[in-house]
């Protein structure tokens, strides 16, 4: 099996998922991305928009930095991947601890095709935004209606 | 996530811009200078944050943009606004306690005061 069958089985599988939730009724409940998961499946929790000629994920990653971070686009497959991690300062004892470390790998069909070149990503207050622009083709055009 | 984790700020009074507040998670350290406070507060750049100290209080209040950048497609998060509000021990010195802010992760360090941090006690030959 190659690296892209990878790929794309999780992105069916996170599209099935998506599928599921949307029909146990949980798919509008309010969640937070802040919330620690022990697995990277379904973290960092993300939104995409599209604003007409780009595609944007953007996830909520709190403590990642840029260097924690792994993407890759192969096709129409978003492929994010990484690590947050927490650490005991040293010489301190925990009373609480709510955040957890997290390993993550989740990987996202995109409704469009994307031009591989006009990809840019950032990391702003704990916030990924990866912003891809639209291939060509999948621009919507406006077509002028001549009257006849 | 439970709904029990989100809750207005204020459970009598209405807020006016009506946006759920969640407490954001946390972890907490102690070593002998000072407690240390840890929350993961995405979305939060440091001119919308504000640390309040009370008498024995210390409250973290969070806002988080509401532009998107184009139609939803997917959802699978909404970013909500934050409020926490600790007790804070006696042995904390109000006047040092320091906040930082980075990749959406606050750190607080609460001070104790002078007195109650062990000392050594030099003991001299007679």
């Amino acid at each position: 099996m190659k690296w892209t069958d990878f790929d794309r089985s999780f992105a069916a599988l996170d599209e099935l998922r998506r599928h599921m939730n949307a029909w146990l009724g949980e798919y509008d409940r309010p969640r937070s991305g802040a919330a620690p998961a022990a697995l990277g499946y379904s973290w960092p929790l993300v939104n995409l928009y599209d604003n007409g000629s780009e595609l944007v994920l953007s996830a909520a990653a709190p403590g990642l930095s840029k260097e924690d971070l792994e993407l890759t686009i192969t096709g129409d497959t978003l492929a994010l991947s990484g690590r947050r991690t927490v650490t005991v300062p040293e010489g301190y004892s925990v009373h609480r601890q709510e955040r957890g470390n997290v390993e993550f790998a989740r990987s996202f069909a995109l409704p469009a095709k994307v031009n591989p070149e006009k990809i840019a990503a950032t990391v702003k207050d704990g916030m990924l935004t990866i912003t891809m622009a639209k291939a060509e083709e999948a621009k919507p055009r406006q077509i002028t209606v001549k009257a006849g | 996530m439970s709904t029990d984790m989100i809750k207005r700020e204020n459970e009598d009074l209405e807020n006016v811009s009506e946006r759920p507040t969640m407490r954001p998670p946390v972890d907490i350290y102690e070593n002998r200078e000072e407690y240390l406070v840890v929350a993961d507060l995405p979305g939060v750049g440091s001119d919308a944050l504000e640390i309040n100290l009370d008498a024995d209080r210390l409250t973290l209040t969070g806002k988080t943009p509401h532009e998107t950048p184009g139609e939803v497609v997917e959802r699978e998060y909404r970013l909500f606004d934050y409020s926490r509000t600790f007790q804070l021990p006696n042995v904390v010195d109000r006047a040092k306690v320091s906040a930082e802010l980075k990749n959406g992760v606050l750190t607080l360090h609460l001070p104790k005061v002078e007195a109650v941090k062990p000392r050594r006690i030099e003991v001299r030959a007679g």
